[in-house]
């Protein structure tokens, strides 16, 4: 049985070999980018907008609103940052439900990378709102001997999201393999069912932390406030 | 489980293309239609506001235009009740001067008109006299007015030596003037006449065709006149008295 679609390479591009991940990553960016680009094609404000397009409002309005709520103020950045994790991650996890798509989420390559693109976003996010000196000085707060612990903490964040998922979603696409073999009917359609609840749960506690994170490394801390911002979940 | 360092960098690497695709195609289409949404409600709602704002400045107006007019209606309606007396009393003078004139004017015309009618009916009423009294005496007597008059005045200058002496004074020329020259017997017998009682006079006959038919004798600044102008003017009178009346209501009535 097959635990990660790495493993399988579909072609070669320029000596590179492009395995199921990397290609299906690009089915999801093109249906990302093409189902936004021709929603909001003919986007005017004296044309009235269309279900299509009240969807697409609905969504990135309720991406806005989360991120407005933990971090208390609107940046467009966060928002393509956490947004962006957020709708890649759904989509990919309820393409599961379609047979045969092997979704990249399942691969410990593709979260490990998207929790190194968070582990090295929170960082330049931190450094472009405090400065670089302001930034490094939360290491050493509220006092020297959190150094360490600090940096173990912020390496841990990177491999508890990047585990995380992966072990969600692999979880729940083996089963659902193991499933079908064991009981073809009716099991393994609940099992679908579960997963896609799951994925999404999944993408949204990503997306969630991703922002807590740059929220807590951006957010300039007042006398008083001397609590850690960031929260763990399990 | 394993990890593929290649496939990280080229996940990390489709996340960042990913990020600026949506950016490009669904963050910054999505904000700023929102935005040009909301501005476009906003300026809409406040050219809605203006609209409504000068809508009930409007009303107001007109409500302070009808309660004015209200209250200025009695006044208005008094102000023209007295414009429409005010012209109805000038056309109506207006009006009666000009009947007055109008009727001055006839009044004046019917004057007029009664006077030539008098003067000629005056003048044609002489002439008929005179003709009358000429056919009568021609038919009659077989004599002229101017001899019967002539021989008149012939019969009368013996009445009269004293007072023609004294008007002479001391002229001894006398004049007798007539409209037609007289018949030399006529003359003849005015001649002896005035030889009897004036027998150193000389008497000159003379002709003045602006005369009435008669007879003026001349004697030195006297001047004694047997005329029929003092019957003509006497029939003046008689046509005021007798025939004026009648003429006058006629033209009235004409009127």
């Amino acid at each position: 049985m097959q635990l990660t679609p790495d493993d399988s390479i579909l072609f070669t591009l320029l000596g590179l070999p492009v395995n199921a991940t990397i290609f299906n990553t690009w089915i999801i960016m093109a249906v990302l980018a093409g189902v936004a680009a021709l929603i909001t094609r003919n986007l005017r404000p004296d044309v009235p907008p269309n279900r299509w397009r009240t969807a697409l409002e609905v969504t990135v309005n309720g991406i806005v609103s989360q991120i407005a709520e933990i971090t208390g103020r609107h940046d467009p950045r966060v928002l393509y940052f956490s947004g962006t994790l957020f709708l890649f991650i759904v989509t990919a996890n309820l393409l599961t439900a379609v047979p045969g798509f092997d979704t990249p989420t399942a691969s410990l390559s593709t979260t490990v990378a998207l929790a190194l693109s968070v582990v090295i976003a929170v960082p330049m996010f931190g450094i472009g709102s405090r400065g670089i000196m302001g930034y490094l000085r939360t290491y050493i707060e509220p006092s020297i001997i959190m150094l360490p612990f600090n940096i173990i903490s912020e390496f841990s964040r990177g491999i508890s999201l990047a585990i995380r998922l992966y072990g969600n979603i692999m979880s729940g696409a083996v089963i659902a393999a193991i499933l079908l073999g064991v009981a073809p009917f009716f099991f393994p359609v609940v099992m679908n069912m579960l997963g896609l609840l799951t994925g999404v749960i999944q993408a949204y506690i990503f997306a969630i932390l991703a922002t807590v994170y740059i929220s807590s490394a951006t957010a300039v801390p007042s006398a008083s406030d001397t609590s850690e911002t960031t929260k763990e979940t399990p | 489980m394993s990890i593929d360092w290649i496939t990280i960098g080229a996940q990390i690497v489709n996340f960042l293309v990913l990020i600026w695709l949506l950016k490009k195609f669904l963050y910054r289409p999505i904000l700023d239609g929102i935005d040009a949404r909301e501005a476009e409600i906003s300026e809409r709602m406040g050219e809605a506001a203006a609209v409504r704002t000068s809508a009930e400045v409007k009303e107001a107006e007109y409500k302070a235009q009808i309660a004015e007019l209200s209250a200025s209606r009695a006044e208005m309606l008094e102000n023209a009740r007295r414009k429409a007396e005010d012209e109805r009393d000038a056309l109506l003078a207006e009006t009666r001067a000009r009947l007055e004139k109008e009727q001055a004017e006839r009044e004046a015309r019917r004057g007029e008109e009664a006077r030539a009618f008098t003067e000629d009916l005056h003048q044609n009423g002489a002439q008929a006299l005179l003709d009358l009294t000429r056919k009568a005496l021609a038919d009659l007597a077989d004599e002229t007015l101017e001899q019967r008059i002539a021989l008149h005045a012939a019969g009368q200058l013996k009445n009269m030596a004293d007072n023609l002496r004294d008007a002479a004074g001391d002229r001894h020329d006398a004049t007798v003037l007539t409209r037609d020259p007289l018949p030399t017997d006529v003359q003849d017998r005015l001649r002896d006449e005035l030889a009897a009682i004036l027998p150193d006079f000389t008497l000159r006959f003379d002709t003045d065709p602006g005369l009435s038919p008669g007879l003026n004798l001349r004697l030195g600044g006297a001047q004694v006149g047997w005329t029929t102008d003092s019957y003509l003017s006497g029939l003046d009178a008689v046509l005021e008295d007798r025939v004026g009346r009648p003429i006058r209501k006629g033209l009235t009535d004409a009127a």
